[in-house]
């Protein structure tokens, strides 16, 4: 069996990241093929429970990426999306799941060297804390019984 | 003011609410069908005024109705409930003049299971609870016990910060204190307790605790703050989540219910006390409420005029976790 990979969720913002990632591409930059990409309109469009499923589902770890602040295409959408992904970053870490599996970057699109690093930065991280079998169907609950 | 004259002031209000054609009908709570219990009555009859109570029973928190009852309302709120409501208002599901509060100042609701474990006898087997300032008498065969209130309340009434409604219409009686400080301890503790954990120790316990969940959807069916139309749960083409017996699968449909509702829930415990296998629902509130209230100095249901908590933002909110 081939070594384990990592595999990435991104949700990219059409108006930054993803033009980014496209930078990033035609100028021949390389970046880890670990990063699977869905594009949204903007990172306020990524509901939690987007994150939570793709978990869920089996990627080792989701990263949200929208314009810089002052930049959104749509005035504000970003500032909305700061606030919920730190609300569910210190969820996540409250339910027992490491946060640093849920990531979150501004990448502007002439930001194709920063988008690259990124996702190498996150890769490597993601490497590090091996594969996410938190959802995984052989796995037990086993904590304290029925509690009042 | 006792219990008994509040309640003849919510009856004679509410019954000239509709007599004046104010309010089309009346939220409120009456008798249950159980001992030591009450239910919810929902009525537009002015003669069913008369069955309305307040005791140290009337556990529901009624804003959940607020949604579905259309016309004027009058509502019967205690702190906790107001603030649901408060938070029903900054999200414009209610319209503040479509709306009477008659406010009750609470001084804490009786958890009956307490009062079951502490003198060891059931429901039934018990003849009477009477609230005695302080203290509650517990009356079992013709012999009465005394206990200090604290021992039977609520957890989340513990350390109230909001025993009497800030925004309310009609106040049927004079305002009561915060509770003690040191209170909110009580609350606290579960969720410390599982602070201390590590996460793989966390994960495993919500496993134990999800591995139960027969996904009832009570907790959300209770909840004032989830008033999405149609829930995530429900969609079908294709499912976010699938019916199948994994505690994976409940606790993720937990934890999002829980991360949409930050800034509107108010742990107010509802959903704890509605789940039929009791999980220990308020300890995922209490540390949400505890996030928003840390991170963004935000508490759910204080001020009407405010924002959303999640439709607003501040050039300032937290950022240092983006890369």
């Amino acid at each position: 069996m081939s070594e384990w990979e990592p595999k990435l969720l991104g949700f990219l913002c059409k108006w930054c990241s993803y033009a980014g990632a496209d930078l990033a591409g035609t100028s021949r930059k390389k970046y880890p093929a670990n990063i699977r990409v869905i594009r949204v309109p903007c990172s306020g469009r990524v509901d939690p429970l987007f994150i939570l499923k793709a978990l869920h589902l089996g990627f080792d770890g989701v990263l949200v990426s929208g314009c810089h602040p002052g930049d959104c295409h749509y005035q504000t959408g970003n500032y909305y999306a700061r606030r919920r992904m730190a609300v569910t970053r210190k969820f996540l870490e409250y339910m027992g799941i490491n946060p640093q599996r849920l990531q979150v970057s501004w990448v502007s699109a002439s930001e194709g060297g920063k988008f690259t690093e990124v996702v190498t930065e996150v890769t490597k991280e993601l490497r590090e804390l091996g594969p996410n079998r938190l959802f995984s169907h052989d796995r037990q609950g086993h904590g304290t019984k029925a509690t009042q | 003011m006792t219990d008994r004259d509040m309640e003849q002031k919510l009856r004679s209000e509410a019954k000239a609410l509709l007599e004046q054609g104010k309010v089309d009908g009346i939220i409120g709570f009456e008798d249950g069908s159980l001992k030591f219990t009450t239910t919810p009555l929902i009525t537009s009859d002015k003669d069913d005024t008369s069955r309305l109570v307040i005791n140290p029973f009337i556990v529901n928190n009624l804003s959940v109705y607020l949604t579905e009852v259309k016309g004027r309302v009058g509502i019967v709120a205690k702190g906790c409930d107001s603030r649901s409501i408060v938070s029903l208002l900054q999200d414009t599901k209610v319209a503040r003049e479509d709306v009477v509060i008659l406010g009750v100042p609470c001084r804490g609701i009786i958890d009956l299971g307490k009062v079951e474990k502490l003198v060891g006898k059931d429901r039934d087997e018990i003849d009477d609870i009477t609230r005695d300032g302080d203290r509650v008498v517990v009356t079992v065969s013709g012999k009465e016990r005394e206990f200090p209130i604290q021992e039977v309340l609520f957890d989340n009434c513990l350390g109230c910060e909001l025993p009497t409604p800030q925004e309310y219409d009609i106040l049927l009686g004079e305002p009561t204190l915060p509770a003690s400080s040191g209170d909110k301890l009580v609350s606290q503790e579960k969720v410390n307790r599982l602070k201390e954990m590590t996460p793989e120790q966390r994960w495993e316990f919500w496993g134990g605790e999800f591995d139960r969940c027969i996904r009832c959807y009570a907790c959300r069916n209770v909840c004032p703050a989830c008033f999405c139309e149609r829930c995530f749960v429900e969609e079908t083409e294709p499912p976010w989540l699938l019916a199948v017996p994994r505690w994976q699968d409940n606790l993720l449909f937990q934890a999002v219910r829980n991360i949409h509702v930050a800034g509107r829930c108010t742990d107010c415990g509802e959903c704890e006390r509605a789940c039929p296998v009791n999980i220990p629902l308020r300890s995922l509130t209490r540390e949400m409420y505890g996030i928003v209230d840390e991170l963004f100095h935000y508490q759910a249901g204080m001020d009407k005029d405010a924002s959303p908590f999640l439709a607003a933002y501040e050039a300032t909110d937290t950022g240092d976790f983006i890369r």
